[in-house]
């Protein structure tokens, strides 16, 4: 039921214990998302990440709260890194715990979906010598929106 | 009648600052209160620069945390953000 910004590396085998702390519910999902070593078919080399961290706490926190109502959790966790990275880095977790796998396995999608247009971070790509600011791609636009307007 | 404007990423970088103050009675009165837009218009008069990075297509605003429109009114001791759409997760 909380929310991490944290410049180092993700324990994600602590995060998951502290997760499903002594009484795991019946149903555990967990999403691990890492720097990928490529953007637009060129070899990445590093990646740097800004955040607004008082208003990506809050919306972050917002969302978490979002979930537990749409998908009836009983736990949840959010943890997104800034500051530099490098390739194969962790960068975000998320997890959520529920009665079923589908309000599970669906709260990890709803809470990556929405963070990636809705949480105040922007990332700057090392591509060989250059470096460039990520774009906002039409794909993270039509996932957000497809949470948008279903049945509770 | 100060707020705090910041600025993040490729608009920070664009701009070469991160925050800065805002005298509010410069665009408000008590009959007519400053909303965002008119915040945006009086920064856009910095110069060309500043124009370009506040009227760019997508930009995003919040205020007190939260994405607004232009139309949000703004009050004394907010904090007005200006950013490019967020690229997180």
């Amino acid at each position: 039921m909380s929310v991490s910004l944290q410049p180092e590396a993700i324990n994600v085998a602590a995060e998951y214990a502290e997760l499903i702390g002594d009484e795991p519910g019946a149903a555990v999902a967990t999403f691990t998302g890492y720097v990928r070593g490529h953007a637009e078919g060129q070899a990445l080399t590093a990646l740097e990440l800004e955040h607004y961290p008082e208003m990506a706490q809050k919306v972050l926190l917002s969302l978490g709260k979002t979930a537990v109502e749409r998908f009836k959790l009983s736990r949840w966790r959010i943890v997104h890194r800034f500051g530099s990275l490098s390739v194969m880095d962790s960068i975000v977790w998320v997890g959520a715990v529920a009665e079923h796998r589908g309000e599970a396995i669906a709260a990890c999608e709803f809470m990556m979906d929405t963070l990636k247009t809705d949480a105040p971070f922007w990332k700057r790509e090392q591509v060989g010598a250059g470096e460039q600011w990520v774009a906002r791609r039409d794909i993270d636009i039509y996932r957000r929106k497809r949470w948008q307007g279903e049945a509770q | 009648m100060n707020i705090t404007i910041k600025l993040f990423a490729a608009l920070r970088e664009a701009l070469g600052e991160s925050e800065l103050k805002f005298e509010l009675s410069e665009v408000s009165s008590d009959a007519a209160p400053a909303d965002v837009a008119a915040v945006k218009a009086a920064l856009a008069n910095r110069g060309a620069d500043w124009r370009e990075a506040l009227y760019q297509p997508n930009l995003v605003h919040a205020l007190n945390h939260k994405v607004v429109f232009t139309d949000a009114v703004v009050s004394e001791g907010d904090e007005l953000a200006f950013f490019p759409p967020m690229t997180g997760g």
